[in-house]
């Protein structure tokens, strides 16, 4: 299907924030432009534009879409990603500013004195953003399949190829205004289109959410199928088929007798009223108890949920303070108290935020049953108002999600993009614009091949792996590194290593498929529970084991992150405070 | 530290308040110093500042961790209604937001507060 509403909303999205961004300063890479900006960005202003940057694919697609898949407890993730902000407020925000460092590489170096612990620290930035990279592209992939039609490859390809080539001419800029700009077309495109279909809604919704019964099609319901899917019948139905079903072409109605059916790609099945809504074989059938549970279950299986439920909220509460793109933005306050209020104020817009993808979950279990059947629940958000509200209001209310999500992901994967580039061009290629470029392009082309491996996994999940990494390698150094005195490199490299290198081995692991119910399941695809306190242990000994490593300027370093400015003498590079800025900075 | 090789860091600061924010307070300078005073003094904020973050953190870190947890203990709460919907529902998807917010909201304060205090400390030297 073809939507050119959706299709004009897209183009105008790209096109307006290419254009803010043209007009505005050059990017905020180097401190100069920081100074810029840190005179004139407002708390309320510099918010919207962190909370821009950090709504993602994953809270404006996958949210939805997983807890339609999984269950109420993946709103988990929503409450996490958002408490993680009162972590980094009480914990983060006003001390690294004070600190004055402006990317995680810069801080470990500046707070512990090793040009090693940057080279790691560097490793760890291009694997988070590298993580969190992917479910953008997918992102962007079932987005454009639901405006265009085709398949999810093209999108991820199109959204790859416009952030490279965007970065890499330096025409689409991270200023402030653009990601403030991103952030309420963000909440306007979920919001509104979630209170109109609360509107249109037609019965009471519990009785269909909390029933024991599979979800069952309220009315007759064609079920297009983008990718070829294994499905079970729970009984036999008589539907009407275009395309193949268990291998042969088929068109015209059809007995679908219980059991397992291969369904080919491109197919549409129309299913009549009051049949229950075959499932996707890989993910179980839930009950309306089982869905409405606030645990996590992981692929819908009850097993271990209060283990799987605390992984994810490690990860995500922890992860959120080791998001590099997002810590670049806490430098526009002009000081740690402008730090703590920009803040305070992200968790309010935050926390506004993600009530509506908890919306769209429980109006798509209700009106939406198809997406069950042909494996598409991610797309729950962008497809629902086509499929409750008719004409007019339909088209434009799908305009408005489409051209919200590709907001999403290009705010997003821009960040990201500018962190890894700015990252591997800065510390390993040695600096310049041309390497910069060189860097973003290179990048581009592995993350998008990168990210099409990846299509068959959920959105949401993802990026929980992103926040895992972040959470057991970035969180333990920034808190040891602020609070703790006798923090050391060498213990900073050791847990960097070993947590970095234990959760995303044990996301590969899952990726390939290692692990699949009961324990091996859940410490495998939710590894912060295990991976979390093991880098801080090994930070910990390693440092307590370490002692001479202990910087020599420690207490002007803590000092550096502590004093409110107030109290500062006027340059705390003068003091040898902190390191004097090269001659060749550029 | 590698002061010839890499333009390694450089502090980003308000050019405002580098010009016109010099406050006279003396006793400040005695922080810089390498002495058991000025770690005296770094230890007192560093735990008034810490006992702020730990008591913003304690109720935060209850909520979120004890409601999966009683939900896990007594299966009936997983699955009660309130006004006709899931309480999971109620509370995962908006409920759980507000006192979050609240939260940051009075650590905010409760921190300018604190610093506030050390200022004056400072200046009654």
């Amino acid at each position: 299907m073809t939507e050119p509403a959706s299709v004009i909303a897209i183009i105008a999205v790209t096109a307006i924030t290419a254009i803010i961004g043209a007009r505005g300063v050059r990017v905020a890479r180097t401190p100069a432009d920081f100074l810029v900006a840190a005179r004139q960005v407002p708390a309320t202003l510099n918010a919207s534009a962190i909370s821009g940057e950090y709504l993602s694919a994953a809270s404006f697609l996958g949210v939805a879409g997983l807890a339609m898949l999984e269950g109420l407890g993946a709103l988990w993730y929503a409450v996490g990603y958002a408490a993680g902000y009162l972590v980094l407020l009480a914990a983060v925000a006003a001390p690294l500013r004070r600190f004055g460092a402006y990317t995680i590489p810069d801080f470990a170096e500046g707070r512990l004195g090793s040009p090693a612990l940057r080279r790691a620290a560097t490793a760890a930035v291009i694997l988070i953003c590298g993580f969190y990279l992917l479910p953008q592209l997918k992102g962007a992939g079932v987005t454009l399949q639901v405006a265009v039609g085709g398949p999810v490859w093209i999108g991820v390809v199109v959204l790859g190829a416009i952030v490279t080539f965007g970065i890499a001419s330096g025409g689409m800029k991270g200023i402030t205004f653009v990601q403030a700009f991103q952030y309420w077309l963000k909440i306007i495109a979920i919001a509104v289109p979630a209170l109109v279909l609360l509107a249109v809604v037609q019965h009471p919704p519990v009785t269909t959410v909390t029933g024991p019964a599979p979800p069952t099609f309220s009315h007759r319901t064609a079920v297009q199928f983008p990718q070829s899917e294994v499905i079970s019948v729970t009984t036999t139905v008589d539907v009407a088929v275009s395309g193949h079903v268990d291998g042969e072409p088929r068109r015209g109605p059809l007995e679908l007798s219980k059991g397992r059916h291969t369904i080919g790609s491109g197919s549409t099945i129309t299913f009549p009223a009051g049949s229950p809504a075959p499932h996707v074989e890989a993910n179980p059938i839930m009950t309306g108890a089982a869905w409405t549970s606030p645990l996590l279950q992981l692929g819908g299986r009850p097993d271990h949920a209060l283990a799987a439920t605390y992984g994810v909220l490690l990860a995500t509460v922890l992860g959120a303070m080791g998001l590099p793109h997002i810590l670049v933005r806490f430098y526009t306050n002009r000081d740690g108290q402008a730090a703590r209020r920009t803040t305070a104020f992200v968790l309010l817009l935050l926390g506004s935020f993600y009530i509506f993808p908890a919306v769209f979950a429980v109006l798509g279990r209700m009106e939406a049953p198809g997406l069950y059947t042909s494996g598409q629940t991610d797309s729950v958000v962008l497809v629902l108002p086509r499929i409750m509200a008719g004409g007019m209001l339909g088209v434009v209310l799908g305009a408005l999600v489409a051209a919200g999500a590709f907001a999403a992901f290009l705010s997003t994967s821009s960040g990201l993009l500018i962190s890894m580039s700015g990252a591997l061009s800065h510390d390993i290629m040695g600096g310049g614009v041309r390497a910069f470029r060189m860097s973003a392009i290179a990048i581009g082309i592995v993350m998008t091949a990168l990210g099409l491996a990846v299509l068959n996994i959920s959105i949401n999940v993802l990026v929980g792996w992103a926040f895992a990494i972040a959470a057991s390698t970035f969180c333990p150094l920034l808190l040891l590194g602020i609070w703790w005195r006798r923090f050391t490199w060498i213990g900073a490299i050791g847990g960097l290593i070993l947590g970095g290198l234990a959760s995303s081995v044990a996301v590969l692991l899952t990726i390939v498929g290692v692990g699949s119910s009961g324990w091996p399941a859940v410490l495998l695809s939710e590894p912060a529970i295990w991976t979390v306190p093991l880098a801080f242990l090994t930070m910990i000994l390693l440092s307590l084991a370490t002692p001479r490593a202990i910087p020599a300027d420690v207490t002007q370093q803590l000092l550096a992150l502590h004093l409110p400015e107030r109290v500062r003498l006027p340059s705390a590079v003068d003091r040898g405070l902190v390191s004097q800025p090269g001659p060749a900075a550029s | 530290m590698t002061a010839g090789q890499t333009p390694t860091r450089q502090v980003v600061r308000s050019q405002a308040r580098r010009t016109g924010g010099r406050s006279s307070t003396p006793a400040r300078d005695d922080l810089y110093e390498p002495d058991a005073y000025g770690r005296e003094l770094l230890t007192s904020l560093m735990r008034a500042q810490g006992g702020a973050c730990v008591t913003v953190l304690l109720p935060a870190l209850a909520l979120l961790a004890l409601y999966p947890l009683l939900t896990a203990i007594f299966p009936w709460l997983a699955t009660a209604q309130l006004l006709g919907l899931p309480l999971t529902l109620l509370i995962l998807g908006g409920g759980i937001y507000p006192p979050l917010v609240l939260l940051g909201y009075w650590y905010v304060r409760r921190a300018e507060r604190l610093e506030q205090q050390f200022v004056e400390l400072l200046k009654e030297r």
